[in-house]
């Protein structure tokens, strides 16, 4: 029973605006403590980025205004264009192909519950766990040519085609490599993150779906899935800003290589920010991974805006 | 009852006046890549802290050991940020140290020392522009890692010219051998062959295109790239190059599934010890070519293996300083290093491989450091990558050098007729 | 009333059997290194993946040692839990405005939070580590666990909004009906339906302070100080993939901690989304 439903709507406004103006102080104070931490720690820093990147600094004190300079610079670098593709590709896949597969492992241990499902849940979110160092050997582990585990038990098969296939040294399988650790890695937390929403699903739902006579696939299309519309388009940002930061992975298993076959945004931040001292150019690729996270979410967010007005 | 006051508050009084002298203690942070454990890979590192802790009680060591990468990231964030810079840190000289040097982050010790015997290329390694500021105990230099047993069983010869590498490769294929490891996975291994070839086939080239008197794609340049891509094709480095880390490769030595390998003598001490490896394996100077060969056998290419700098922050300490690197440089501590090269006169080679490395040492005429240190930070990683690129099979290496020839120019200037 | 127990048959076998599939290939890279921790050097790079040959636990017993586990223990709990109470209230707040007090002003507010999240830690490194010893907070734990929670705070901003958008709005008009303020509706009614994303952090957030590395490496100076990942990484760092089983132990003893207390902390979420999920 809503008021704002019943009055005329010039009204509606007015009150609502009075009723905004009354909460005001309370949703002040609510977000204050997220923008302190913010401002003490985060904001400086974007804002030094953003500076910096309109000089040519080596980090080291000695700083010149070079305008645009590093970011013209950039769009024209085999190396950089080769990590935003990369990037966009990386992201474009991993919504693709992690999405969907954690919301059938999701469903699919909460609408089978057994005596199996609870351990099988402790499991999927294991390989997260790990530090990207870690994950990083043990990527190195099953694709390394002639020691890795592919290799060896190819060659013990008698494969010989598979054995001698350079997963890491050819350059358009190094991409594949890493993207299938990374899956392994980063698929845990949207399996238990969509787990943890799929069964804020009241059961009454369920069996109602039950009752009808829906099966298990009508179920999950009809009702689950669009429940879960606004959570799966929260993955959907976090996969594409995690993809477009990305460095850890493919640094620490190939240096982006090989040649530049999986070099990264993130990489080539690292590489001018810490290697090559060039600190003006790593902020301004810093500038664009902010500005397209920050585009897309938007994007993202504000799609779906009318959609969500109604759940609310 | 009296004395016993009376004695309770002497001790009481000396323990007071004691208090501030002991508060006195100096201390220093020191950081470097190396953990102080019983490794035997850290044993100097070990010997260091403990031997310097026990001679020197008054002062405070902190060695903080946190691994080659860590170490070196936290480094340039800390030189980067201008503040919180440890008294000590580990160094490997050139023009990396020498950055730090014209950002005035560092410590002049000239005057205390350049009186410090050692080798004069390990004492060139950490001077920049005139001016010493630290101090290089041991030295690395790169030369051909030969599997003694494999060349044996099969009558090869170690190659005395370039040119022999091609009779050995080929015999070696046939016997299923992988004639070289290197790690080209990891990019930076591939320097130490491209240097050399660079340098045989025109001297003192890559001086001469440090200091913008030579193009990179001029001819030594090409030529040993194209010499290198034609060992690449025929199968020289194995038939998964790129997937092949440093670490790979190095197995691939100790099990004897590949006989040779152009890198730095660090590898002696792996190579020499029975844990890690049942093969026999030498080290030998690179050799030069056959003909026409402008660089020779004793132009060796090498650079500080462990090195320690000062920064300014450890000015008013700079008595603790100069008493941790003149010990970092003593025999005491130099001799507790199982496999590097010593640049401490006095100390022997604990193992035949060192003595080896020792003696190629001992008789280079010529040292050039690792360009991927020694030239501007801006142009390094992309050098490396340039010489991973030769072992693409469709890399025009002509073209992929005058890219890098192009990336120099901008950030150094062009060649200056 | 507990869930129905509804039986699918066939369609419920192939299922499980295909998770039960998946959860292997989940949990075999983790066995690899098990392979490599018993054996000797020459032994590992001969035979990588062979059985190993005897049980040697001298690899695990060096790496123990050189890490200094005791020392670091305590230094990483104070962190974690620092991290925990410094990430979960201010999250839990704003996530809550986000998702039920909607207005142009807060859309704007909620991507000013965000852009937390979209920078890369890497740049933000070198400002945060003057500022830090500009104010004197380097080196020290909180100067630590402070930063951590400010990196945390967009991510679980979203995800708390997330729950709460699924809370029901009448929850909020019979609140208001009984008489609580807005800040009562909030801790009395609406923080313990959340619970699920409250557990899920705890336990996220925790693992993430724990095994965190770049933040420890940099803005951690003195021995005293070092957190127990901070160590364990170094010592992987110093030794490099030329001695594998030595590598492998250290790994091991890395990663075991941080996947014990995910086995143990897992337990806890399931017990609690199951409660959040019985609607009363």
């Amino acid at each position: 029973m809503s008021q704002s439903m019943v009055e005329p709507s010039a009204l509606a406004g007015r009150r609502r605006r009075a009723r905004d103006r009354g909460r005001a102080p309370f949703v002040l104070l609510f977000l204050l403590p997220a923008f302190l931490f913010l401002a003490v720690f985060l904001y400086y820093p974007i804002e030094e980025t953003f500076r910096i990147a309109m000089t040519k600094s080596t980090g080291m004190g000695s700083e010149a205004y070079v305008g645009f300079d590093n970011y013209a610079k950039l769009f024209v670098n085999e190396e950089f264009l080769a990590g935003l593709w990369h990037v966009f590709g990386w992201a474009f896949w991993s919504v693709l192909i992690q999405l969907p597969l954690a919301f059938l492992v999701a469903f699919s241990l909460t609408f089978y519950a057994n005596k199996l499902t609870g351990p099988l849940r402790s499991i999927f979110y294991l390989s997260n766990v790990l530090p990207s160092a870690i994950t990083a050997m043990l990527g190195r582990f099953i694709f390394a040519p002639k020691f890795g585990v592919i290799s060896s038990l190819a060659t013990g098969l008698g494969w010989k085609w598979l054995g001698s296939v350079d997963f890491l040294g050819n350059k358009d399988l190094a991409f594949w490599s890493v993207f299938t650790i990374a899956t392994w890695a980063y698929t845990g937390f949207p399996i238990i993150y969509l787990m943890a929403r799929i069964e804020q699903i009241p059961a009454e739902l369920r069996e109602a779906a039950e009752l009808d006579g829906a099966t298990g696939w009508r179920y999950a299309w009809h009702i689950v899935l669009p429940d879960l519309n606004y959570p799966l388009r929260i993955l959907a940002v976090l996969c594409t800003v995690g993809s477009l930061k990305l460095f850890d992975l493919p640094y620490i298993m190939l240096t982006g290589g090989p040649g530049n076959a999986t070099v990264t945004l993130g990489i080539t931040l690292y590489r001018h920010g810490f290697i090559n001292w060039n600190y003006g150019k790593a902020a301004a690729v810093g500038v664009v991974i902010f500005l397209l996270s920050l585009g897309f979410t938007v994007a993202q967010f504000s799609l779906g805006q009318s959609r969500e007005g109604e759940k609310a | 009852m009296k004395k016993r006051s009376v004695f309770a508050l002497t001790i009481l009084a000396l323990c007071l006046i004691a208090s501030p002298l002991s508060a006195q203690k100096v201390k220093l942070s020191v950081w470097a890549g190396d953990i102080p454990d019983d490794s035997p890979d850290h044993a100097y590192a070990k010997a260091l802290v403990t031997g310097f802790q026990a001679k020197y009680p008054d002062i405070q060591l902190d060695y903080v050991g946190l691994g080659n990468d860590g170490f070196k990231d936290k480094l340039k964030v800390t030189m980067a940020s201008g503040s919180g810079l440890p008294d000590i840190f580990q160094t490997w000289g050139g023009s990396v140290m020498g950055g730090y040097a014209d950002a005035g982050q560092l410590l002049d010790l000239t005057a205390d020392l350049k009186s410090i015997p050692g080798s004069a290329a390990a004492a060139q390694a950490v001077t920049w522009k005139g001016k010493i500021y630290g101090v290089a105990p041991f030295f690395a230099v790169a030369g051909l890692f030969v599997n003694e047993g494999i060349f044996k069983d099969n009558n090869l010869k170690v190659p005395a010219t370039v040119e022999d590498f091609e009779t050995v490769c080929k015999a070696l294929l046939a016997k299923g051998i992988q004639p070289f490891a290197c790690g080209a996975k990891d990019k930076w291994p591939t320097l130490a062959l491209y240097m050399y070839l660079t340098n045989r086939f025109g001297g003192d080239a890559s001086a001469r295109a440090a200091t913008r008197r030579l193009a990179y794609d001029s001819e030594p340049f090409v030529k040993a790239a194209q010499l290198y891509q034609k060992w690449v094709k025929a199968g020289y480095f194995g038939d998964t190059p790129l997937g092949e880390g440093y670490g790979d490769a190095q197995t691939l030595m100790f099990t004897g599934k590949a006989a040779m390998i152009v890198s730095g003598s660090w590898l002696s001490a792996n190579f020499a010890s029975s844990e890690m490896t049942d093969q026999k394996i030498g080290f030998y100077a690179f050799p030069a070519l056959k003909s026409g060969s402008v660089g020779k056998v004793t132009d060796l290419m090498g650079m500080t293996d462990i090195g320690y700098a000062a920064s300014k922050t450890a000015a008013s300490k700079k008595d603790a300083v100069v008493k941790f690197l003149k010990y970092a440089m003593s025999s005491e501590a130099a001799s507790a290093e199982p496999g590097r090269i010593c640049s401490v006169p006095g100390v022997k080679a604990k193992n035949s491989i060192t003595g080896q490395a020792s003696a190629v040492f001992g008789g280079a005429k010529t040292v050039t450091f690792w360009w991927d240190q020694d030239l501007p930070p801006s142009v390094t990683s992309p050098l490396n990558d340039t010489i991973q690129s030769f072992f693409l099979p469709d890399t025009d290496v002509k073209k992929a050098l005058s890219a890098y020839e192009a990336l120099v120019t901008e950030n150094m200037g062009p060649v200056k007729k | 009333m507990s869930q129905l127990r509804i039986r699918h048959g066939a369609a419920e076998v192939l299922a499980t059997v295909l998770l039960v599939a998946l959860a292997i290939l989940v949990i075999l890279p983790l066995l690899m290194p098990l392979m490599f921790v018993f054996k000797t050097q020459l032994e590992f790079s001969y035979h990588p993946w062979a059985w190993p040959k005897q049980i040697r636990w001298t690899n695990f017993a060096e790496a123990w040692k050189a890490v200094k586990i005791d020392q670091g223990l305590l230094n990483t709990a104070i962190v974690s839990l620092g991290a925990i109470a410094a990430t979960l209230p201010p999250s839990a707040l704003a996530g809550y405005i986000f998702a039920k007090y909607r207005s142009r002003a807060t859309e704007l507010a909620f991507y000013a939070i965000m852009v937390g999240y979209f920078v890369p830690s890497l740049m933000v490194l070198i400002p945060l580590y003057k500022m830090e010893v500009a104010t004197r907070l380097n080196d020290t734990l909180y100067g630590l666990f402070l930063p951590m929670a400010a990196f945390g705070i967009p991510f679980w901003t979203l995800i708390y909004r997330s729950f709460f958008q699924t809370l029901p709005a009448d929850l909020a008009e019979a609140a208001r009906i009984d008489g609580a303020g807005h800040a009562g509706t909030f801790f009395r009614i609406m923080l313990p339906l959340a619970k699920p994303a409250t557990i899920l952090a705890l336990l996220l957030v925790f693992i993430g302070a724990w095994s965190d590395y770049l933040l420890s490496l940099i803005l951690l100076s003195s021995q005293e100080h070092f957190t127990m990942q901070l160590r364990v990484a170094s010592f992987l760092n110093a030794y490099g993939t030329d001695r594998m089983p030595k590598y492998a132990s250290a790994a091991v003893i890395s990663a075991a901690p941080t996947i014990l207390l995910y086995i143990l902390g897992h337990k806890w979420i399931i017990r609690g989304t199951l409660a959040g999920a019985i609607k009363e």
